[in-house]
């Protein structure tokens, strides 16, 4: 037993973390699988009614005239008809029936592209200037929510989109409560010029 | 010398240090938990097509998925007609996206048409083999479109499926906080 030497071994006094190693390793696979790093929304809408007209309820002589809110959009800016109640308080409408006699004269766009006269990309569009219109409209209409889009052929897909966003709600004027303003929330994109 | 013991030594069991490991892989734990989702639609990888942004907070539910991506329409993953470039009549030396002129009837695409009633005929059987109004057919659809796409191609695929029987559009967005 002289030349007997004992090595004494020492416990670690560390905790021991493979077994939980192990499950987290088996956790990140399976949790990279069903992670999102792009959020998801859709937008709704439909396309316009076709069928039989409906019977419109007889309204006092008082009653204002129903909204029927029609945003155009070429690549010279967006055009609002429907509303010269607002646009045009003092009889702009009979000026557009005049202008649209006259073929010539072409009625200048409601809210042009900022700088050109020609929207050159998504950005050049007015959108903060057509929710500020729409917010003015929503005052005097307060129970409509129906807009309809009538995007010429070339218009690009976001466009329409920031378009819809822009009738939809309006991020600067918030409502007490500190929720957005609703607008136009139920957008109809109709056939559009061509 | 006899008397004196020689020192013991001592040894000690190397263990691995897996510390800092477990806080890293802790780090990612959290992160990928909290973005954990299990949303009912995804969107294909596809470099010619590039959702829009757009404020709206409304998630997607499980409907009919048409992509129409700058190159192709496909339809629940099957491809149905590749989209052609004709040049811009009014910007020269540029060209748009536009559908086949041979695969379209007017503003109808009969290739789409007949996928998409297939589509509705089957939700509809399907809602009337389970007898609840959950499955009821309601004509919805999930619209994943190219930002760069012109109106046009949009307006004739939409116009389609409303024929088809869809009229309820989800047009699907990347969601701006």
């Amino acid at each position: 037993m002289a030349g007997f030497k004992t090595k004494r071994v020492e416990a670690s006094d560390e905790l021991d973390l493979v077994p939980i190693m192990n499950l987290v390793s088996i956790l990140i696979p399976f949790l990279l699988m069903a992670a999102q790093f792009v959020h998801l929304a859709v937008i709704d809408s439909t396309l316009p009614a076709i069928g039989e007209p409906k019977e419109v309820e007889e309204k006092d002589e008082d009653d204002k005239p129903p909204l029927v809110l029609t945003i155009a959009v070429t690549d010279k800016g967006f055009f609002v008809s429907g509303a010269d109640s607002v646009l045009n308080p003092d009889g702009g409408g009979d000026e557009d029936e005049d202008a649209g006699d006259d073929e010539g004269e072409e009625r200048p766009p409601t809210v042009p592209c900022k700088g050109n006269a020609v929207c050159a990309n998504p950005d050049a569009y007015g959108y903060e200037e057509l929710t500020r219109i729409l917010g003015l409209v929503k005052d005097e209409y307060p129970d409509d929510e129906n807009v309809i889009l009538l995007p010429e052929s070339r218009v690009q897909y976001e466009i329409i989109v920031r378009l819809m966003d822009a009738c939809r709600e309006d991020r600067v004027n918030k409502n007490p409560d500190g929720t957005f303003r609703d607008l136009f929330p139920f957008v109809v994109i109709a056939g559009g010029a061509k | 010398m006899a008397g004196v013991k020689t020192p013991q030594r001592v040894i000690k069991e190397e263990a691995l240090n897996i510390t800092s490991m477990m806080d890293l892989m802790t780090i990612i734990l959290v992160f990928l938990l909290k973005s954990y989702s299990t949303q009912d639609i995804s969107i294909a990888g596809d470099a010619d097509l590039q959702l829009p942004s757009s404020t709206s907070q409304q998630d997607p539910e499980l409907a009919v998925n048409l992509v129409v991506s700058g190159r192709q329409i496909v339809v629940d993953g099957v491809p149905i007609i590749q989209l052609t470039k004709v040049p811009d009549e009014e910007n020269p030396g540029k060209e748009l996206v536009a559908v086949p002129e041979d695969e379209k009837k007017g503003q109808l695409i009969p290739t789409l048409f007949d996928k998409l009633t297939e589509k509705a005929e089957s939700a509809k059987a399907i809602a009337e083999a389970s007898g609840s109004s959950e499955h009821e057919f309601k004509g919805r659809i999930l619209l994943q479109c190219d930002k760069k796409l012109p109106f046009s191609v949009i307006r004739e695929v939409m116009y389609t499926a409303g024929q088809a029987q869809f009229g309820e559009f989800k047009f699907v967005v990347y969601k701006q906080e």
